[in-house]
């Protein structure tokens, strides 16, 4: 085995056989189940709160009525929404898709409260301090659990308006008196739209109706209205642009501390004596690039295989946005550019370093640079040829992440021609520069700066 | 004799700084050498320069029949100054990866690597950490991993530092060892009691400049023996004595003084010695002294071998 392939085999095994390899491996997938899963179990978890709704005199009849109204209505809404989501899922995804679609949209669309019969001793006590009094011994912990209420809600009129005092059981939880605002608000809407002549029922009607808008474009697939696979593209690109910039920033890191670990151990030396600044600089990169394109099939099959079991419509979606126009070449391509610029870069600058605070001098510009992309990348979603982002997809630190988010919108074969040009051609001058600070930097125990490592290319170790 | 190495005018200049000056020299083949001089006199800038890990200001270096270091690495062992190890590697596997980088193959490294701990007496230690070993056992694994490929070249550089006297002892025998087998060994050291004690030659670097090349004994050759004295005696009288060229005071406490007398050029301790007793003189110690490699350093450069003559500037060091 040859030198680089030996040093490539070693920084492979170093990570790979670290428990942080295998957690930062799970971690992602883990976190994106847990990401959606949180707020369910969050929701699910939370108890319904049981609350009681008091008219406090003659003043305020309809008002408990009209409470009792817009939580079905709100229930019916949520119910609306819910089939509507099943629709959806189901059109990308099957029954399967849709059916786990309506789960986490019914567990997360259940307002968690209930209206329940008022205690009669509450019904009976005099309105103010007496009921009051009352109220908080039902929300305090004196009465047994199964008597205990959640929330008191004491209707009134004042000057003709709705009012409310919520009494809750604890004193964060506004959930009950966002709820009585909402539906005082609404009821007080119809009361005045009633007064005015205009009909209850039309009210409640107008305020159901969802219209039905169509997204329509000359450029969707149908070249009419807009689908869902139309929008594929432009968020597996954003996606790829995103996924791009975490994996090279990573793997670039990777290779950072890993330089400065030799470094600080005092291996790096004795590496250059078997080996040359060239072959150890590609043994590494290369090593760390096997350790990345690890994780990213990693990631990728178990995305995949999340997305085949949950929405295989869907998921042979991505695979056609993928497979066609050689979108996944162009990915490969920008990866390859991509990584090689910063790798080296870090590399070399790790070579100067025998800690972290040693890099701040040169990582703290670049970190600021790498920013852009992440702004302007959001922007290519929506408008790919916005003057900014097809300018600075000529920039070759940013081509990467830029023309991997613009690739699905299918821009001009000469900006992907040149930015790529480009990119490959700054990728060797990067690697060529490195390469003379990496040698330089390796036996040098001179501070980091930019005018020393501006100086190590300039001399290259010589 | 063949020469393993050969330097001819060699030069290194860090910007302003000049590490080494026009330094020639040869090692032959299978012999060792120490390459002695204080911290600062240019010994790991030349090593690196034999290496080709730093390109020569001027001069040129042939090692083992070639023009530079690089195109004979497999053949090269190393052991540098600054020592270190990946710590998370095992003894073992740290010996198999630094001898494949010299094309052993991987398993004859694994199996050379135990064979040899088990030598230095680290067989228990073969599976633990790097992180896990002693400071001397980490060096005595380094050594080994950088003649595991059983080089025909070793330089080893500050090879006793950071060791204690038995470790010390322990790297001789292993120097010795790699002699005996056919290696030529050239090492870097600013103690000179190993180079009197292992060494065929030695060659002498002080301020970047060979001071001299050549035996042990040649080297001590040219300084002169002395008299050690020690009594109730003034400086003055001392130099009176027949054959005494200058007295130096080494010491002196209540009265009593421990003088060096150097002798001149066929001048007799005894006739020093009758004189001192016919005089007088109240001599309660004598003792000649043979001249060291330490006393024959101070004498050949002036300077001292234990005084840092590290000069160079941050701007000098940023070049490299």
């Amino acid at each position: 085995m040859n030198r680089t392939l030996l040093i490539a085999r070693r920084e492979y095994a170093a990570y790979a056989k670290t428990v942080g390899f295998w957690l930062s491996l799970l971690a992602f997938p883990l976190f994106a189940v847990l990401g959606g899963a949180i707020p369910i179990l969050i929701r699910t978890s939370e108890p319904v709160r049981e609350v009681v709704v008091i008219e406090e005199g003659p003043q305020a009849v309809g008002l408990a009525g009209a409470v009792q109204d817009a939580l079905r209505l709100d229930q019916e809404r949520r119910e609306g929404r819910r089939l509507e989501a099943m629709a959806e899922a189901e059109k990308a995804g099957g029954q399967a898709g849709a059916s786990a679609a309506g789960d986490a949209l019914n567990r997360l669309g259940d307002l968690r409260l209930r209206i329940v019969e008022t205690p009669a001793d509450l019904t009976a006590a005099a309105p103010g301090e007496a009921r009051e009094a009352l109220a908080r011994r039902y929300l305090g912990d004196e009465l047994p659990e199964a008597e205990q209420l959640d929330s008191v809600v004491l209707l009134d009129r004042a000057d003709g308006k709705p009012t409310a005092r919520v009494w809750t059981r604890r004193a964060t939880d506004d959930t009950v008196e966002d709820f009585v605002r909402d539906a005082l608000k609404d009821a007080n809407r119809r009361q005045v739209f009633q007064t005015v002549g205009i009909d209850a029922g039309v009210v409640e009607e107008t305020e159901k109706f969802r219209p039905t808008v169509t997204a329509l474009s000359p450029k969707s697939a149908s070249g009419g209205e807009v689908s869902f696979r139309d929008q594929l593209p432009g968020i597996i690109g954003l996606a790829s642009g995103f996924i791009l910039w975490s994996l090279i920033i990573t793997g670039a890191s990777i290779l950072l501390n890993s330089v400065m670990e030799e470094k600080s151990n005092k291996i790096l030396e004795v590496l250059l004596s078997s080996a040359s600044a060239s072959e150890i600089l590609t043994g590494k990169v290369l090593g760390v690039a096997l350790l990345t394109t690890s994780v990213m099939l990693v990631w990728g099959g178990i995305g995949a295989f999340g997305l085949i079991s949950a929405a295989p419509e869907t998921a042979v979606q991505v695979g056609e946005v993928l497979l066609e126009g050689g979108m996944l070449g162009y990915f490969a391509a920008y990866a390859v550019g991509g990584y090689l610029m910063y790798a080296v870069l870090f590399a070399a600058i790790g070579a100067f370093c025998e800690t972290p605070r040693d890099a701040q001098t040169l990582m703290g510009p670049i970190m600021m640079i790498l920013v852009v992309p992440i702004i302007v990348m959001q922007m290519a979603l929506n408008t790919p040829d916005a003057p900014v982002v097809r300018i600075l997809s000529w920039v070759p630190f940013f081509t990467p992440f830029l023309m991997s988010a613009r690739a699905p919108s299918e821009p001009p074969l000469i900006e992907i021609v040149g930015t790529m040009a480009g990119m490959f051609a700054f990728a060797l001058f990067m690697v060529w520069v490195a390469g003379r600070a990496f040698r330089a930097g390796a036996l040098s125990d001179v501070k980091l700066s930019w005018k020393s490592f501006a100086g190590a290319i300039r001399g290259g170790g010589k | 004799m063949t020469a393993a190495l050969t330097l001819e005018g060699l030069s290194k200049r860090y910007g302003d700084f000049q590490a080494v000056r026009d330094l020639s020299f040869q090692v032959e083949k299978g012999t060792i050498c120490g390459f002695l001089g204080p911290n600062g006199a240019g010994k790991t800038s030349t090593i690196r320069m034999i290496l080709g890990l730093q390109s020569a200001s001027a001069g040129k270096i042939s090692i083992l029949g070639a023009d530079d270091g690089r195109k004979v690495r497999d053949r090269i062992g190393f052991l540098p100054e600054e020592r270190g190890l990946y710590k998370k590697m095992t003894p073992v596997d740290a010996i198999a990866f630094f001898g494949a980088l010299k094309g052993l193959p991987s398993s004859e490294g694994r199996k050379r690597a135990k064979d040899m701990l088990d030598a230095q007496g680290l067989g228990a230690s073969k599976n633990k950490k790097m992180k896990e070993l002693s400071k001397g056992m980490a060096q005595k694994v380094q050594l080994i991993a950088s003649v595991v490929h059983r080089p025909e070249f070793v330089i080893l550089d500050e090879p006793f530092s950071g060791l204690d006297p038995v470790n010390q002892q322990g790297l001789e025998a292993v120097i010795r060892d790699l002699a005996a087998n056919g290696a030529t060994v050239l090492f870097s050291t600013h103690v000179m009691q190993h180079a009197e004690r292992l060494c065929d030659k030695v060659v002498l670097l002080a301020r970047g400049r060979k001071a001299f090349e050549g035996t042990v004994s040649e080297a001590r050759a040219t300084t002169p023996r002395f008299l050690e004295l020690e009594g109730a005696i003034a400086p003055d009288q001392a130099a009176t004595l027949p054959g005494v060229k200058g007295v130096e005071v080494v010491s002196e406490r209540d009265g009593v003084r421990v003088l060096k007398a150097g002798l001149s050029q066929g001048g007799r301790g005894q006739d020093a010695l009758k004189a001192a007793f016919l005089g007088g003189l109240d001599v309660r110690r004598f003792e000649l002294r043979e001249p060291t490699l330490h006393d024959a350093f101070i004498g050949l450069t002036g300077d001292s071998p234990d005084i840092d003559q590290s000069t160079k500037s941050q701007g000098a060091e940023a070049a490299r």
